[in-house]
């Protein structure tokens, strides 16, 4: 009986003039967003490959200085553009994508200028998460408003449910008819992306991107459903298929538009963290004590003679500071992944939201990305600073104090920069994108069960005369 | 005849439950915008004040010109709390630097101290109006004629003498008047809301720009009325237009311009941040190479040796405490190379230049394509008005740029490069030789410097050297023997209103634009109705 529901429901569907209208926006959109795309990541791989010789041939020139000088020079290494970017682009533009660090310490991240004009609104990339988010919601809502009130006003409803047919099986089929529609036409589109990706873009696609692709519909097909739903729930809730439309397009625009859009508002009120400044202050602070507390002479310079007594003082004391510094922003970098994560957290209630962190999650990319990329410099960190601990060992003419500033008391010998360990970005593991996404996969999943049996317990009790 | 279907039709869509929907809508997010825009124009007040604060202190408590570095912190916009346009984006803050015009403008933005949080996008009074507005009033309109053609009123009203322009302008003015209602209400939600606030408070001026705002409201929320009675007109069934109006209006309201943005931003390519800063960095190091040569040629050794000195980035330098000639030396040195390093300021302003119009170029490109939709033509009229578009930025910018053009010619009135107020508050007259400096400072110990170093020769401990000298305290040793400088007559930078409707021209031009779109919509509306079976 339940084929026969979905049959009937997924030929309307089909037929229907919003499905016409749907499918042909939604391809010339995706269409619009992959050109949008190849182009510009193109321009931002030149831009990237341009910054990343600079970066690596300031490296090889300070190895051939000395080793010591490679070691406390900061770098910055800079995230590659993400070349499965079409797919979700997880406001990546707008997030810190460089990370400053040296052989002593990973010191901060920073947005690289460039990565978005600041003259221009921030916007949304025409990814295939933005269609979904938006266009997508918007038709499962359409596909839904009018499933039980119009087929009220329209007399069919009655004629349905007298056949034998239970009011859980029908409202099912709708379910799931609308669901499939949504995904027929996400797919068509995500087909006409992908072949122009293929023809035009810069790089080839990757074998984790079938994966990938596989994962989106689901979780595209997880956020038709939950607004499926929502458009059930409204069609149920309404007398007329007109009031039910406006309850639906009431459900979208706070889903939708407003809640994504009041994230900031969250953070700063319900997780508010210390200012830039105070943190400034603390650490001017911590400075202070510790010059007052040195050892006279810890501040005198003279780099001639490695084995110069202040040159131990000055390393002890830089240490010391590195240290101290390091305790300080580190504790505020949590604050401040703490902030957003729990903004996040609270945004969820809008499937839209969770739709947007599910995505970040099947591309591998955005804030995900970005703290494996920080936790795993930490790991790095440690090696280049045992290799570079290692050379300064081995040279017979270091005094081996160790100093994360300057290049005057440990090996001043260059070292062959093929031998330094590099960083390199690890690609992102199944574990480490389901892992944090888990708890946002099953909100999902519990909204879309809520919704969804409410409008179930209200169908039962529903006139259908 | 008109009166008795603008009543029927008012009193109709009054009472409907789309009314009350989209009453309640209002009721929820226009306060609701308004709220966090005002929170959010809080804490920039708060932080323009310690910014302002820091700025100002700063400014005041310098001994020496060279130190003298003015910021300009622009205050945050009132009207923000209504449109907040590229606000949140470029920053208020402005150092004047002799060797750099200003670039771009730093200080916090949307995210505050958290940069992750720019990856959370924000929502203001004008973004609901463009997406309230336009969904109302199609949701008005979309089936003015076919509800009540498939309800059997329609035939039933043109039997009556009745001419068809009437019953359109009837029809028209029913939907305009019920709207109007929600349109004022929002715009008194959002005032009342302002007026009781207490972190914020409108001048005249800016409660004349929100009623400019407001008539551009009415414009615009009659192109969608429009744009929906011409749907309607064109449809056989209200199920049809319903979905042709709710597809134009995501296609308008939200795809045009994110569409436009993206295709501004792939064909208007940015030129690389990176590559600028390259470029400055090598004119850096030629006006290095240009300074170090005029010292050359004026004999002037390149290394310095001074009893208290601090110095820093763009020429900063205050020393005390030195022989008459090092103190010669250093003001022989600024005198040559501060005007070298104002004339590279203007070399690199080319290549700067050319930087910053790459990115506004690129963002007029995505404002002038996203004017396809009323939304986008609305947006940006809105933004002018509450003076936070990229014009006023740009203006503010450039007003910048000629305050240190005035700076500098102030500086260059008192010749104080060439002058020791330059590097030093101390008076040339109270100036010692090297000899008498050694003298006093040991206590009459050694008689001259050669004398001195004989002794610091045979010293083996650093430390006991420099206390030698430190035995006396000679006046003008150190910055506390000296007061402030008086810059009273040193131009501020003033934040100038400008005039009522200053900005506003493309405004007009493109209300203007929407005005004529509207009118044109409405005739083919008349004529397709004229056309129509009512039937």
């Amino acid at each position: 009986m339940f084929r026969t529901v979905l049959r009937r429901e997924l030929l309307h569907n089909l037929y229907s003039l919003r499905f016409l209208i749907s499918l042909a926006l939604v391809i010339a959109v995706f269409a619009a967003g992959a050109v949008s795309f190849v182009r510009s990541h193109a321009a931002n791989l030149e831009k990237y490959r341009e910054t990343r010789g600079q970066y690596l041939e300031n490296m090889r020139a300070l190895a051939g200085q000395s080793a010591t000088e490679l070691a406390v020079q900061r770098q910055t290494y800079i995230l590659r553009p993400r070349s499965n970017g079409f797919m979700a682009e997880a406001k990546e533009k707008y997030l810190p994508n460089g990370i400053v660090y040296s052989a002593w310490n990973v010191f901060s991240f920073q947005n690289r200028s460039g990565s978005a004009n600041p003259f221009l609104k921030r916007f949304d990339e025409l990814s295939w998460t933005f269609v979904a988010a938006l266009i997508m919601s918007f038709i499962a809502l359409l596909f839904t408003f009018d499933a039980v009130s119009g087929e009220k006003e329209s007399k069919t409803l009655a004629l349905s449910l007298a056949n034998p047919v239970s009011r859980g099986v029908l409202l099912g089929g709708k379910l799931a008819s609308a669901v499939l529609s949504v995904t027929a036409i996400v797919l068509a589109g995500v087909l006409t992306s992908l072949l122009i990706i293929v023809v035009l873009g810069p790089e080839g696609v990757s074998a984790a991107l079938a994966g990938e692709v596989l994962g989106y519909l689901a979780v595209t097909g997880l956020l038709a459903g939950t607004f499926a739903a929502f458009g059930l729930l409204a069609s149920v809730v309404a007398r007329g298929s007109n009031i039910s439309l406006l309850l639906a397009l009431s459900f979208w625009l706070v889903f939708a538009v407003v809640i994504p859009n009041s994230s900031t508002f969250v953070a700063k009120g319900l997780y508010p963290i210390d200012s830039t400044e105070t943190v400034q202050k603390n650490v001017t602070a911590v400075f202070a004590d510790l010059s007052k507390n040195a050892p006279p002479g810890s501040w005198m310079m003279n780099s001639g003679n490695p084995f110069l007594p202040q040159h131990e003082l000055r390393a002890n004391l830089q240490m010391k500071r590195l240290r101290a510094e390091k305790g300080i922003r580190d504790a505020y970098y949590q604050t401040m992944f703490r902030q957003f994560e729990r903004t996040r957290l609270v945004t969820a209630v809008s499937p839209v939201s969770l739709f947007e962190y599910l995505t970040e999650a099947v591309a591998g990319g955005g804030y995900l990305r970005f703290r494996k990329a920080w936790e795993d410099m930490h790991v790095y960190q440690e090696q280049f600073l045992s290799f570079f601990k290692a050379l300064d060992a081995a040279d017979k003419d270091s005094p081996h104090w160790f100093n994360p500033n300057e290049n005057v008391s440990t090996t001043r010998k260059p070292v062959a920069f093929e031998k330094v360990p590099q960083f390199e970005e690890r690609p992102m593991t199944f574990a480490v994108r389901v892992g944090p996404t888990l708890k946002y996969l099953l909100i999902n999943i519990f909204v879309l069960s809520a919704v969804y049996f409410l409008a179930f317990i209200l169908f039962v009790r529903y006139d259908v005369r | 005849m008109i009166a008795t279907i603008v009543r029927k039709d008012f009193l109709t869509n009054l009472l409907s439950a789309r009314f009350v929907i989209g009453f309640v809508l209002c009721l929820v997010l226009i306060p609701f915008s308004i709220l966090i825009n005002i929170s959010n124009y809080r804490d920039r007040t708060t932080q323009y004040r310690l910014d302002r604060d820091a700025a100002e202190k700063a400014t005041a408590e310098v001994r020496v010109y060279s130190v003298l570095r003015p910021e300009i912190v622009l205050p945050p916009e009132p009207l923000s709390v209504f449109g907040k346009g590229v606000t949140d984006q470029v920053g208020n803050r402005v150092r004047i630097w002799l060797g750099d015009k200003p670039l771009l403008a730093a200080g916090k933005t949307a995210a505050g101290d958290n940069p992750f949080l720019a990856s959370f996008f924000s929502i203001d009074f004008v973004d609901i109006a463009a997406i309230i507005f336009s969904l109302l009033a199609l949701i008005f309109s979309y089936d003015a004629f076919t509800r009540e053609k498939e309800d059997g009123t329609l035939k039933l009203q043109m039997s009556n003498a009745l001419s068809r322009s009437t019953a359109l302008a009837g029809k028209l003015l029913g939907i305009l008047l019920t709207l109007l209602p929600v349109l004022v209400f929002s715009f008194l939600l959002g005032g009342l809301l302002v007026l009781f606030s207490r972190d914020i408070s409108f001048s005249a001026g800016e409660w004349g720009r929100i009623a400019l705002l407001f008539a551009a409201s009415l414009v615009y929320l009659a192109v969608f009325v429009f744009i929906g009675l011409l749907v309607s007109t064109r449809s056989r069934s209200s199920v049809t237009s319903l979905v042709v109006c709710l597809f134009l209006w995501v296609f308008l309201v939200f795809l045009v311009p994110a569409v436009s943005a993206n295709i501004a931003e792939s064909f208007f390519g940015v030129a690389s941040r990176d590559n600028l800063d390259r470029v400055l960095r090598d004119i850096d190091k030629e006006r290095a190479a240009a300074i170090s040569a005029a010292f050359k040629a004026q004999g002037i050794p390149e290394g310095w040796n001074c009893w208290r000195c601090s110095s820093g980035e763009d020429g900063f330098m205050e020393t005390y405490g030195n022989p008459r000639d090092e103190f010669e030396k250093f003001r022989r040195r600024a005198s040559l190379s501060e005007p070298i390093r104002i004339d590279y300021a203007d070399r690199k302003w080319a290549p700067e230049k050319a930087y910053l119009d790459s990115l506004s170029r690129q963002a007029r490109a995505a404002e002038r394509l996203s004017f396809l939709s009323p939304t986008g033509i609305f947006r940006a009229v809105a933004a002018a008005v509450c003076r936070t578009d990229l014009a006023s930025h740009e203006r503010h910018m450039d007003r910048t740029r000629q305050y240190r053009e005035a700076f500098i010619a102030w500086l260059r009135g008192k010749d104080i490069f060439a002058s020791y107020r330059w590097i030093t508050p101390a008076e040339p007259a109270t100036f010692k030789t090297e000899d008498e400096l050694v003298g006093m400072r040991t206590g009459g110990e050694f008689k001259t410097v050669r004398e001195y170093e004989d002794w610091a020769s045979r010293q083996k401990d650093a430390r006991a050297r420099w206390v030698k000298l430190s035995q006396v305290k000679v006046p003008g040793d150190s910055p506390d023997d000296f007061p402030y400088l008086d810059i009273s007559d040193m131009p501020r930078f003033e934040v100038r209103e400008g005039a009522f409707l200053s900005g506003l021209e493309p405004s007009a031009f493109w209300v203007g634009i929407m005005l004529i779109a509207a009118v044109l919509l409405f005739y083919v509306g008349y004529v397709a109705f004229i056309r129509y079976d009512v039937r």
